[in-house]
């Protein structure tokens, strides 16, 4: 937009009244035209821009691509683009969103189009529009996405992995093995004579001794393994990358932090006690359910010897 | 067989022009990229929407995962254009373009599509009457089946003009498809833009 236009055109008045970024540069990257948006969100009106070498205002804009891009629209006569997925922001533009999540600067999308006179390429407008909205709402989602996946994955009561999550885990651990063979045992264990607990001192508080059994547990177990609730009493700590021997001494620590003191649910002290069935792969396994049965039968050992110890399948 | 929309000598006459238009292309791309580019001579089917994954499948021999971009062209022959590469290949582009600084592999990626569709493209409508406007790349996928490619929502365009072309760039060699897509009014344009071209000859 020169200053002397005494008579702007329509297309005049609408360069400068749009809602997006308009601006033309020549083939040396002089700035030919700015208009009123450019101007808001720079703070350098087309007085001070027009004439002038783009870069001269703008050092922190990245030269050799900007060159680049207004270089194959010289060439190729076609349009070239930048989308706010692969580069968040060419003008350092405050945005207008009072939610700012996490949004740094204005987000923005631009075109790169050829300008032609003829066949010639006259000159490229750059247009830039504020996508920041798209880009809230997108990480608002990827957001939501990672909270309802992590909903999925956990159990409810506990907030520990679930048996579907768990067996999953479970399932890709036991193919590692299969392909590279080491080490990979499971522990499972449930709470002595829950049912007592239950019909003793109530729904209520046999819920609370859960929780704060499971919360015991998990704070005890290494990151790289996997706690999880398989339902009722019953919970599962898959152990990558361990033999059977360290399995039953994870097996007995377990026991010891289940057990070592009572849980006060609400000033009432209830005594808790586990037992543990701890399997580890072997050659002869067909499927990682196959693990979980021996577990599972070391399990029913454990209870048949006395409950409140640990028993290693074989 | 829908080759059978285009007579013996508009095909003739399309592939032709996809020569040129390469040829044409290939120039501008040496030019903007400072290196020698070579785009093989085209080979050129209109195939149905629906037999384009099968048929590229055919004549480039793809079965892994690929690299998709979309980018539509608009003029009255309107459509929409698919750049396509192996993802694996994807890698390589940085090493073959030089590299502007902080450019993030899927940037590249959509810069090469938008360099590759706009010349190609524009140069096949050039001698066609027509000059395109693009709308801005999108990535499909960066590492999805060719029949998925063409599966979600590509089924609106009737017919696909596959112009499979490779591109290479000195010693390194960076293999990409090109896929016109289009409805049938808009091959129908084709058509009459190619008989008047043959006729003026």
């Amino acid at each position: 937009m020169t200053a002397d236009a005494v008579t702007p055109t329509l297309a005049d008045l609408v360069v400068e009244r749009v809602g997006f970024g308009i601006f033309v540069v020549d083939r040396d990257l002089n700035v030919l035209m700015w208009n009123r948006f450019m101007a808001d969100h720079s703070g350098l009106d087309a007085a001070q821009v027009v004439g002038r070498p783009l870069f001269a205002h703008f050092p922190d804009l990245p030269q050799a691509w900007f060159a680049r891009k207004v270089e194959s629209v010289f060439r190729l006569g076609s349009a070239a683009f930048s989308s706010w997925q692969q580069r968040p922001w060419l003008f350092r533009f405050e945005h207008d969103r009072p939610i700012t999540g996490g949004v740094d600067y204005m987000q923005q999308d631009c075109t790169f189009v050829p300008l032609m006179r003829g066949r010639d390429v006259d000159a490229v407008c750059v247009t830039v529009t504020d996508v920041t909205h798209l880009s809230i709402m997108q990480r608002e989602r990827e957001e939501a996405v990672v909270r309802l996946q992590e909903y999925a994955d956990r159990d409810g009561l506990t907030g520990i992995a679930n048996r579907r999550y768990f067996e999953a885990r479970l399932a890709d651990e036991f193919a590692r093995w299969q392909h590279r063979g080491g080490d990979l045992s499971i522990l499972l264990f449930d709470l002595d004579h829950f049912k007592h607990i239950n019909d003793q001192f109530g729904h209520v508080a046999g819920d609370a001794v859960l929780r704060v059994m499971a919360q015991r547990v998990d704070s005890v177990v290494r990151s790289e393994d996997t706690f999880g609730r398989f339902g009722g009493e019953e919970f599962a700590l898959l152990l990558p990358a361990t033999p059977l021997a360290d399995a039953m001494r994870v097996a007995e620590k377990i026991r010891h932090t289940i057990g070592h003191a009572p849980i006060d649910v609400d000033g009432v002290v209830v005594p808790v006690t586990a037992s543990v069935g701890a399997a580890a792969a072997r050659h002869g396994l067909h499927g990682y359910e196959a693990l979980i049965h021996d577990a599972d039968a070391a399990l029913y050992r454990a209870k048949r010897d006395g409950r409140n110890r640990s028993v290693a399948f074989g | 067989m829908p080759d059978r929309l285009l007579t013996e000598i508009q095909r003739d006459a399309l592939q032709e022009i996809a020569n040129m238009g390469m040829g044409d292309a290939a120039l501008r791309l040496s030019g903007l990229l400072d290196a020698f580019i070579e785009l093989s001579v085209p080979r050129v089917r209109v195939v149905r929407a629906a037999e384009a994954a099968r048929t590229l499948a055919a004549m480039t021999g793809i079965a892994e995962p690929v690299t998709a971009v979309r980018q539509g062209f608009r003029s009255e022959i309107r459509g929409e254009a698919l750049v396509l590469c192996r993802s694996a290949a994807v890698a390589d582009l940085g090493t073959m373009l030089g590299d502007a600084g902080d450019e993030r592999a899927d940037e590249r990626m959509l810069d090469v599509a938008n360099l590759i569709t706009g010349a190609c493209v524009s140069s096949i409508l050039d001698w066609l009457g027509r000059q395109p406007a693009f709308s801005p790349p999108e990535l499909l996928g960066d590492a999805i089946l060719l029949d998925d490619v063409f599966r979600a929502g590509m089924l609106v365009w009737d017919l696909a003009l596959l112009v499979e072309v490779s591109f290479a760039l000195e010693h390194q060699h960076f293999r990409a498809h090109l896929v016109m897509l289009m409805d049938e009014a808009s091959i129908r344009l084709v058509r009459d833009a190619l008989d008047l071209l043959v006729h003026d000859l």
